[in-house]
This record gives structure tokens, C-alpha cells and sequence, in this order.
């Protein structure tokens, strides 16, 4: 008994150095500081309730952030429904528009990229879908395709195919904002 | 390759997971495809973008102290109402209200231990000054999006110093009166970890530089990558697109933290230890 609450505070001063990281994904999620907040506390409450179930050894920061999803997608089961973006898993590459085409082609298109500015990037990654958002977000903290999988509960290509798509979908936001 | 195959490694290629053999295969098929190689210049440009300015929104303070309270506790603060959720069920809100009764009196507990607790997380999770980088970066994004950032407007050094008398319990030695370069805008008592700082703001252009003075003792300074700036050994990094110099002086700890150039703030730290 006191082994396992030695070990579960051990494991709760690790957890606690994800905080930030944890805290800026439910930022980008929820598009709310009170709302993370609010994400985080009950992330770390049933982190903390299944402590035991964590497997030492393996990524903890995954185990952290497939909970804090988890528990954002119980709450906002709607979202899932009605992404902002299709679903990236099932939405077939759409040939871009001629206009988009020409622009994404163009030199114009990485003049932008080179300018744009973080709070433009921000609102743009905050109009993409959850999904979309998740996998940008995972992939930008240096999970692997692995661990995004197993954070977002599907294959392993899913993760590749699906991260193109974010990128590409958040390029073609950012197009938006070209002056 | 074809188009479709060369684009589905790209990310790939540029984090150097591709075997020699594709990576050829794929340099050759870059090289003869124009609409390929724009493809991977934008999605480069894009990865610099999100990785160097997307901002990064640090957890407040109060929900660090709140987390390490729940842990440190053995048991969970109540759960918080479900993130913008409709109305709760009565049971549900029923079964709310026993869990925060249950959690009443490990929390009280917690609010004792807080206080030993967070700064051993921070010493256990300091590996060299990391964690203390990571406050310094945090404390400065606080102060960005804070909407009255300062607590004291600079009419000058002579004005801002006297006005934290009586507010900490230590005397911030900073002498350096601000200038043309780095105008000094004003002061305001901070936290750095679990104690109290003074936090002086400059300018530089338009960016903003945050200043932190607190007691040096106890806490993970940095041992090694110290460079010799004048007459103080600092650390200088970079991290979420901030650049951190982290040095002590007598019982006196400094963290200075902005987004402008390393040149820059290093010259401020030579204005600022020269007039120690």
C-alpha cells in the first residue's frame, strides 16, 4: 500500500512537468483558457484515479495527452460529428480550385509562410477540425507516429495520412490571411 | 515515384526517416518536379512557422499549485464541471458535492504540502536549469498577455526600486537606470516558482523584456554551459522561440527573458551586470 502511494506520488511529480504542454494543447482544443483549465484539472484527476494502470517504462506524456483527449471528446462529442474541417480519415484530397491552385503553386504562397505571424497561424490551426488540430499539435510536441496513434486510437498510417491532410488544410487557412 | 508517392514522404525526408535508397529516389524525383519541390519548400515554411511562432500558452501558476495540491494529497481535487458541458443531471451534481466534501480535507492537507512540493518538483524536474528556463519563459508569456502587466509605471529606476519596499522580503539590486536602447518601462512583483520576484520591463524596439529578480538559494541552478559575460557566469538558451539568460549574483537570482536577438539581450546583461 505505501509502495503504490510512493509510486503514484512519484508518478504525480512527472505528470506535474507536462503540465504546460498539456495545458497548451487543451488551450488549442478547447479555444478557451478556462475551459483548459478546466480540461487539465480533470485530466489530472483521472490520471491520478488511474495511476495503477499506467505501465512504468512507457510514454507518459502519450498516457497524459490520450487522456486529456479522451476526456475533451467526451464533452464535445458534437465536434467530432461536425468538424469544421471533413473528417480527415474520409474526406477524399479535393483538387483545389483554380484560384487556390494557382496560389498554393505560386512563389507568393512561401513569401506568406515566411511572414505570417503567430497569431495568425493560431487562428488558423484554431478554425481546423479537432482532428486535424490533435494531429498537428501531437506531432509538433515530437510524439511519434506510434504514440500519436495509440494518443488518437487509430493506425498507424492513419496518423501519416491524416497529418498531411492537417497541414495541407491549414496551409489553405493561412491562405486567408494573404494580404 | 510518382507525385502522389514523392509528397507522402516529405515529412518524412525532412526528419530524416527515410532510408538512403528513398531518399535518393526521392532527391531525384524533387529535382525534376517543380510542383513537388514547391510542395515541400511551403510545407517547410509551414513547419518553421508553427515550430517558431505558433504561440505556446503556459499553465498559470494557480492551476500548477492547484495539481500538485491534488496529487501530492492522494486523492483528486473535485473534478471541475465538465468542460462547457449543458446542464448536469441532479444525481450527477449530487455525486459532485460528495466527491468535493471527500476531497475538503485532503485538499486542506494539500495546501500544507504544496508549498514543499512544488519546489521539489521543480528541483527533480530542473536537469541543468531546464525547469527553470521553462518558469522564466512562463512568467514572461504571463506578463505579455496580462492586461495590467505593470504595477508600477517607470518614471525611472530611482522611482521603481523604492516602490517594491515593503512588498518583498528581499532588496532587488538593479542599477542599471535603463536607456535609449532599453528604455525601462516599469515594475511589478511576480512569482518565480514558489517565491516572490521583482520584475522589471524594458524595451527593446518594440519588444518587450522581462527582467526577474529573486532569492538565488534553493533553488536547481544550472552547472555547466556557463558563459563568461563580464563579471557573471550565465546561462544563455533558447527555448519556445524565447531567449533566457539565467545568473546569480551574492544571494540574488536573475532571469532575463525576450524575444529579441541573443545579441541583444546579452547586451543588455552587460548594461545591467556593469552597473552591478
Amino acid at each position: 500500500m505505501e509502495s503504490e502511494r510512493a509510486d503514484a506520488a512519484a508518478l504525480g511529480r512527472e505528470a506535474l512537468a507536462y503540465a504546460d504542454t498539456l495545458y497548451n494543447l487543451a488551450r488549442y482544443l478547447t479555444r478557451s483558457p478556462t475551459d483548459a483549465e478546466d480540461l487539465v484539472q480533470e485530466t489530472y484527476a483521472r490520471a491520478l484515479s488511474a495511476a495503477h494502470q499506467f505501465t512504468p517504462g512507457t510514454n507518459l506524456k502519450a498516457w497524459l495527452f490520450r487522456i486529456l483527449r479522451n476526456t475533451f471528446l467526451s464533452h464535445h462529442r458534437h465536434e467530432r460529428h461536425n468538424p469544421t474541417v471533413g473528417g480527415l480519415d474520409t474526406v477524399v484530397a479535393v483538387a483545389p480550385s483554380p484560384e487556390s491552385a494557382r496560389w498554393l503553386r505560386g512563389d507568393v504562397e512561401l513569401d506568406r509562410l515566411r511572414k505570417v505571424v503567430g497569431e495568425e497561424i493560431e487562428r488558423a490551426l484554431e478554425s481546423l477540425s479537432e482532428e486535424a488540430r490533435t494531429v498537428i499539435l501531437l506531432d509538433l510536441e515530437g510524439l511519434t507516429e506510434v504514440e500519436v496513434a495509440q494518443v488518437v486510437g487509430c493506425a498507424v498510417g492513419t496518423v501519416k495520412s491524416r497529418l498531411a491532410r492537417a497541414r495541407a488544410a491549414l496551409r489553405e487557412k493561412l491562405r486567408d490571411y494573404a494580404p | 515515384m510518382t507525385c502522389e508517392e514523392a509528397r507522402a514522404l516529405l515529412l518524412d525526408a525532412r526528419r530524416g526517416r527515410l532510408s538512403a535508397g528513398m531518399q535518393a529516389a526521392l532527391d531525384a524525383h524533387l529535382a525534376g518536379c517543380a510542383a513537388c519541390a514547391h510542395e515541400n519548400a511551403a510545407d517547410a515554411l509551414l513547419g518553421e512557422a508553427l515550430e517558431g511562432r505558433l504561440p505556446q500558452h503556459a499553465a498559470p501558476l494557480a492551476l500548477k499549485r492547484r495539481l500538485a495540491a491534488s496529487w501530492s494529497a492522494g486523492d483528486a481535487l473535485p473534478s471541475p464541471p465538465p468542460v462547457a458541458r449543458p446542464t448536469a443531471p441532479s444525481s450527477a451534481r449530487a455525486a459532485w458535492g460528495a466527491r468535493w466534501r471527500r476531497a475538503v480535507v485532503p485538499a486542506l492537507a494539500a495546501a500544507v504540502l504544496v508549498l514543499a512540493l512544488v519546489p521539489l518538483y521543480y528541483r527533480q524536474a530542473g536537469d541543468g536549469g531546464a525547469g527553470m528556463v521553462t518558469e522564466a519563459v512562463n512568467d514572461h508569456l504571463r506578463l505579455l498577455t496580462a492586461q495590467h502587466p505593470l504595477d508600477i509605471e517607470s518614471g525611472g529606476i530611482h522611482q521603481v526600486k523604492p516602490w517594491f519596499e515593503g512588498r518583498l522580503d528581499f532588496a532587488p539590486v538593479v542599477r542599471f537606470e535603463g536607456d535609449a536602447d532599453f528604455p525601462l518601462r516599469g515594475g511589478a512583483i511576480g512569482y518565480y516558482l514558489d517565491r516572490k520576484a521583482a520584475v522589471f520591463v524594458f524595451n527593446r524596439r518594440l519588444h518587450v523584456v522581462t527582467l526577474l529578480v529573486f532569492p538565488a538559494q534553493g533553488l536547481p541552478w544550472p552547472r555547466r554551459g556557463l558563459e563568461r559575460i563580464g563579471p557573471v557566469e550565465a546561462q544563455v538558451t533558447a527555448s519556445r522561440g524565447f531567449n533566457t539568460i539565467l545568473w546569480r549574483e551574492g544571494d540574488l537570482g536573475y532571469a532575463l527573458v525576450s524575444d529579441v536577438d541573443r545579441t541583444d539581450l546579452l547586451a543588455l546583461l552587460g548594461k545591467l551586470a556593469a552597473s552591478s
